[in-house]
């Protein structure tokens, strides 16, 4: 019997996580999915509509302003955080050997909460009061700086932050990679006298593609969760101008009481992240397979 | 060493310059919110954002502990900063602990069904919370946990446990198997061999973990927002609403010194433990 | 006291079945060897005897009390690993110590068992140290130490001296015979080096896809085999196997365009069968130089053209052909020189031990 117990004790202890994760993550998603298909506004009610919350939120001018801002959100911010990420991590690579300091300086802001970041950022663009100030003391006082609250160019200042935020990350992950490649590679393409331009482009850049697109993935998926940078940078304004899918959630679900709405617009968002996490996770567990 | 040729030492003072001009920029939010901090709020009005300040003048920092109106109330940010606290400690605590045994079955004692187990669970360390928002919020209203520290803990704990999980599992894969069978047939049992053998080896593993929870929670903002009633906020939420609350004139000074408050913690554990800190973000990206 | 009964034993990973009915009777105080080929089932056939893996079907008894459905703590069983697998944090002693710490043995008599135990292994001076801080020839003293100071019924070996340098390797065989010799304990040991099978063992099971193919001591192996596979598995050089004509009751050699008839101790048998062909199985050290001492009916000469001479120290490999296929015979180096400078020799072919196998087969004829 003390036996049987033992033996399965491996299971007993997985239980707990098994059955979490069963409810919380698959249950709930399937939950949200059936409230996505119900009238429910204030509390859950179970008159199903059918597809009518995804008409009612494709309808939503609010909700197109929300994709259109994600996907100039998600691709400036991809871009820039990798290409920043990419130039640092190859400019520190070959010239510092004690880079430390440096490091942690690109590094911290990982470290410091959304919240934070947008208190900040918020701050340093304040139209009258921050850069815009700073430039027009220099003489510049023609110098305008108002993307804060200038409808169009709102969203660009959450790009601002977040690649603030997210670049180093991207730094630590390329340095990492470049400094895992054989140095034999390396010196194999010098004696094939190539340049240091040519070694990166041909020779370092295509050993680092699994960094590269784990980069890429884990920043999209920042992108698409961003929600406390909206709320603490912007707010979603001026008026709805730099809202995201995430922030639309929320307001709907929570605020406006619209929490079919709300459902329907979380479901798209699962869908939205799983186009872009099942094939990365689904070729990277095969990958290690074979 | 060959020494280097005029044009690479050109190059290498150039490289240096731009990597330190970066690192200016990358600290200069950081500088700002400190200097603010710190400067009367006449001070910002007529001054630099970039200037030192003439004085250290400390109110903004009591103002923002003590007494700073965060929507309804005006006690500063120092309740809700031991909100956090509370709420952080058990969390990341039972997460880790859970964490480890959970890696410690996925890597050592594996049985039909656990290699699914944690490719299912891996899943969950990304999905948008999004999608689980409404539904933990009717659970936690029927558990009768809404709105309060422990709810949030438990939150917390159940989707922190798939990057704990990680973790660990990933650190204990490396670890022969037949260490576990040598300590079997040594006579000790499931428990005692975790103990003895696994536990003296997950030094490392254990910081990265506590490391990557405490920020992940301290940083929260969705649940701490979405959970959480008016005595239990945590400080991220508190400084939103501090920033937010717009009664008389917005105080810059009282906003930075709330910012860095709420950073400190976080800071705090970057500086001594960063090495641990990037392994937590590298393992997200990097699975074994 | 430590006897094996292994009946009927079963193994199925998924539909692959790695065990296929092994019986086994392991006499206390022997030295048994599972040998074998990589993936032949040896190393899950001695983790069944542990208790690490479950087994499909069958039983195993160990003095004669089923242990069949017990944990591997209960099995009074103590195994040495391929790599070891020594207790990273802890220190020598406390790997040592740890499974008489997990038995709950008082505390004095732990103390004792250590000192005996390094004082045996002479690994006391490396008490207080990390396993990390050993070389391998002492990490594998200290795994044996681990499992010398349980005292325990059986001992498991699963390949312990395959991760050291051949000549330390050599030295640790000898010790572990000792070491038997003196302790008398029971072992079962998995190697898939037939070296080590042979100077080791009491007894050796040779096993191939799951399944015991001859059970029996070194010298029954060696010289009596039971089919093709052990008799190829166990000895080197390895033996020749010749297809061979069967002309009445003898074998036919063709050898630098001549035919040679070949005498056998079983010839009857052949003959009986009515084959036409068998497969001659015989060992290089009976194709020798000349020896004029050695005479009889199974001694033949026969010539052979020397393709390649392969100088050992205390003898040589001369590799020439015979029916189309390579043989090798054992020179003294004298005649070895002589035959690499000549081209050729005349062998002297005893065929006492020589055994006959089925053509297509492989199955032994003459036993």
């Amino acid at each position: 019997m003390f036996d049987y117990l033992e033996k399965q004790l491996p299971k007993l202890i997985m239980a707990p996580t098994a059955i979490a994760m069963l409810v919380c993550m698959y249950g709930f998603i399937g939950w949200t999915a059936v409230l996505s298909f119900t009238k429910s506004r204030m509390l859950p009610q179970w008159d199903f509509v059918g597809w009518q919350q995804y008409e009612r939120l494709f309808a939503n001018p609010r909700w197109h302003v929300a994709l259109d801002n994600l996907l100039v959100f998600t691709l400036l911010f991809i871009i820039i955080a990798l290409l920043l990420g990419l130039m640092l991590a190859i400019l520190l690579d070959r010239n510092i050997r004690n880079d430390g300091a440096l490091r942690t300086i690109y590094l911290y802001p990982m470290a410091v909460s959304f919240i934070v970041t947008g208190t900040a950022w918020k701050w340093i663009l304040n139209p009258g009061l921050g850069i815009e100030k700073m430039v027009r003391d220099l003489g510049f006082t023609d110098f305008e700086f108002r993307w804060l609250v200038d409808p169009d160019m709102a969203i660009y200042t959450i790009v601002i932050a977040a690649v603030w935020q997210s670049s180093g990350f991207v730094m630590a992950m390329f340095l990492a990679g470049l400094r895992g490649v054989d140095d034999s590679l390396i010196k194999a393409a010098q004696i094939d006298g190539a340049s240091t331009f040519r070694t990166y482009w041909h020779v370092i850049l295509p050993v680092m593609r699994p960094v590269f697109f784990g980069a890429v993935v884990i920043l999209s998926h920042i992108a698409i969760k961003s929600f406390d940078l909206v709320q603490s940078l912007t707010g979603g304004g001026p008026g709805y101008s730099s809202d995201l899918p995430a922030t639309f959630m929320y307001t709907h679900a929570f605020s406006r009481a619209q929490m079919g709405l709300g459902a329907a617009s979380a479901m798209v968002m699962l869908a939205g992240v799983m186009a872009i996490i099942v094939p990365y996770l689904y070729s990277e567990l095969r990958g290690k397979k074979s | 060493m060959k020494s280097l040729s005029t044009s690479q030492r050109h190059y290498k003072v150039l490289f240096i310059t731009i990597l330190v001009l970066f690192a200016l920029v990358y600290l200069a939010p950081l500088y700002v919110m400190l200097t603010t901090s710190f400067k009367g709020i006449e001070e910002i009005r007529s001054g630099n954002i970039l200037a030192l300040p003439e004085t250290l003048n400390v109110s903004a920092w009591t103002k923002a502990w003590s007494s700073a109106c965060t929507g309804g109330d005006c006690y500063g940010l120092a309740p809700y900063f031991w909100n956090s606290i509370r709420i952080v400690l058990p969390a990341v605590f039972i997460s880790t602990v859970i964490g480890a045994l959970n890696g410690y079955v996925l890597s050592q004692w594996r049985f039909k069904g656990s290699n699914f187990l944690f490719g299912a669970l891996l899943f969950g360390c990304f999905i948008p919370f999004q999608v689980i928002l409404l539904p933990m919020a009717m659970l936690l209203a029927w558990l009768g946990l809404a709105n309060t520290v422990p709810g949030l803990v438990l939150v917390h704990v159940i989707y922190g446990v798939a990057f704990t999980t990680l973790f660990f599992r990933n650190y204990y894969v490396g670890i022969p198997t037949e260490l576990v069978r040598a300590a079997r047939l040594d006579g000790a049992g499931f428990f005692a061999i975790f103990r003895h053998v696994f536990l003296p080896l997950s030094t490392p593993i254990i910081v990265v973990s506590v490391i990557w929870q405490f920020t992940q929670i301290w940083n929260d903002f969705l649940f701490g927002v979405v959970y959480s009633g008016p005595g239990t906020q945590p400080i991220t939420v508190a400084l939103n609403n501090l920033v937010n609350t717009t009664m008389g004139g917005k105080e810059y000074n009282v906003d930075m010194a709330a910012a860095v408050i709420a950073a400190l913690p976080t800071l705090v554990v970057y500086l001594v433990a960063g090495k641990y800190f990037v392994r937590g973000l590298t393992a997200g990206a990097v699975k074994g | 006291m430590g006897s094996i009964q292994i009946q009927q034993l079963t193994k199925f990973f998924g539909d692959t079945q790695v065990l296929k009915g092994i019986d086994l009777d392991i006499k206390d105080g022997e030295f048994l060897i599972l040998v074998g080929p990589s993936g032949c089932g040896k190393s899950t056939l001695m983790n069944s005897i542990a208790g690490l893996e479950d087994v499909s079907s069958g039983d195993i008894l160990i003095d004669g009390v089923n242990v069949t459905d017990l944990s591997p703590k209960e099995r009074d069983i103590a195994m040495v690993f391929q790599s070891y697998a020594l207790y990273p944090t802890m220190s020598v002693s406390r790997n040592i110590s740890f499974g008489l710490e997990m038995r709950k043995v008082p505390k004095a008599e732990i103390e004792k068992t250590v000192a005996d135990v390094s004082q045996l292994l002479q690994i006391e001076h490396l008490l207080d140290r990390k396993p990390s801080a050993l070389s391998g020839g002492q990490r594998q003293r200290v795994a044996m130490g681990r499992a010398l100071a349980r005292n325990p019924r059986v001992f498991l070996f699963d390949e312990p001296l395959s991760n050291l340098d051949a000549k330390l390797r050599v030295e640790m065989r000898t010790e572990i015979k000792k070491l038997h010799k003196r302790l008398g304990t029971t072992i079962v040991y998995v190697t898939h080096d037939q070296v080590e099978a042979m100077t080791l063992a009491d007894r050796i099971a040779v096993m191939k896809d799951g399944q015991v193919q001859q059970f029996g001591t070194p010298y029954e192996i060696y010289n009596n085999p039971a089919n093709r596979f052990v008799a190829d598995f166990m000895g080197s050089p390895p033996m020749n196997f010749i297809e061979c004509v069967v002309l009445d009751d003898k074998l036919v050699i063709e050898s630098q365009g001549e035919k040679f008839e070949l005498q056998v101790a079983h010839g009857e048998i052949v003959r009986q069968a009515g084959l036409e062909t068998v497969i001659l199985g015989i060992r290089p050290e009976m194709m020798t130089e000349p020896k004029p001492h050695v005479m009889g009916a199974l001694v033949h000469s026969i010539p052979m053209q020397i393709d390649v001479i392969e100088p050992m120290g205390p003898d040589t490999i001369a590799f020439g052909q015979w029916n189309g296929v390579e043989v090798q015979a054992r020179l003294s180096p004298e005649a070895g020189v002589e035959a690499q400078t000549k081209g050729s020799i005349c062998l002297q072919v005893d065929t006492s031990k020589a055994v006959l196998f089925d053509t297509f087969s492989g199955v032994r004829l003459d036993a």
